[in-house]
């Protein structure tokens, strides 16, 4: 672990959630093209990243998209669900 | 300024997502349509206050954070007190790789072991102050300033958050990952 391992590791979440300065950006980019123990790490974040976004969801129940349309038509014509919400 | 009448057309799209996200912050699925129907009511009530052409999946998400902190953060006490104490940066990645020895594939092999409910079970493991964002962020793909907007905190504290939430995070997948078997180190 030298200093730009820690300067790199200091920046991870900054680098790959693309919140970094163009400077810090390129200090980290130039570390990691010469180090495969940094490369690694990164690549394990990233891809944990990829990982949440993609199975953090839960799809809603079909009935939703109905319930929202009859409270939007229920609103327009003037009888909104006064004291539902 | 944009047309009410164009509400339902524009919005419906992201009833998924947000039904996901209310589902993530009160973890029960009765809460979280009340959850999304009230943010579809507020936000069609205020549709004419929305700038057309900004950026409204962030506006529906600043109405529902909202929907979700105000009706649900009276019921808990002291909500933003809660601490997680001291945590290793790369936890996750430090603690496969302590158990792999030589074996560079392991932290990547064990990524792909995790399923959508272990995934969703960390994710709701985190104290709410800590949840938000990391849901925000690594879920609905925030930047630092949109979710410090819709949560009303400094940007400085959504970072923290973020970081101190997704260390936790990681603490969580690993007793996850330990409990089911994947480790290699369970009783």
């Amino acid at each position: 672990m030298t200093t730009s391992c820690e300067h790199a590791l200091e920046y991870v979440y900054a680098y790959l959630d693309e919140e970094i300065s163009f400077f810090n950006q390129t200090r980290v980019s130039t570390h990691l093209k010469s180090c495969a123990s940094c490369t690694s790490a990164f690549e394990f974040e990233r891809r944990l990243k990829v990982l949440i976004r993609e199975r953090g969801r839960t799809e809603p129940p079909p009935e939703l998209f109905d319930a929202l349309r009859a409270l939007i038509q229920e609103e327009r014509q003037g009888d909104g669900p006064i004291g539902r919400v | 300024m944009a047309d009410q009448a164009e509400f339902e057309q524009d919005a419906m799209q992201y009833a998924p997502q947000l039904y996901s996200a209310a589902l993530r912050m009160t973890r029960n699925p009765a809460d979280a349509e009340d959850v999304v129907q009230e943010t579809f009511l507020k936000a069609y009530r205020a549709y004419g206050t929305f700038t057309a052409g900004t950026n409204l999946k962030a506006w529906l998400y600043r109405i529902l954070t909202n929907t979700y902190i105000n009706k649900y953060r009276k019921q808990q006490r002291r909500p933003a007190e809660v601490e997680l104490g001291e945590l290793q940066d790369l936890y996750l990645y430090k603690r496969i790789g302590e158990i792999s020895g030589a074996a560079q594939s392991a932290e990547h092999d064990m990524l792909d072991a995790f399923v959508d409910e272990d995934i969703i079970e960390a994710l709701e493991s985190l104290p709410e102050n800590f949840r938000l964002p990391v849901l925000l962020a690594d879920v609905d793909g925030f930047a630092y300033k949109e979710i410090a907007d819709m949560l009303d905190i400094p940007i400085g504290t959504v970072m923290s958050r973020l970081h101190r939430g997704r260390k936790a995070l990681q603490r969580k997948l690993w007793t996850v990952a330990e409990a089911r078997g994947l480790t290699g180190t369970e009783q």
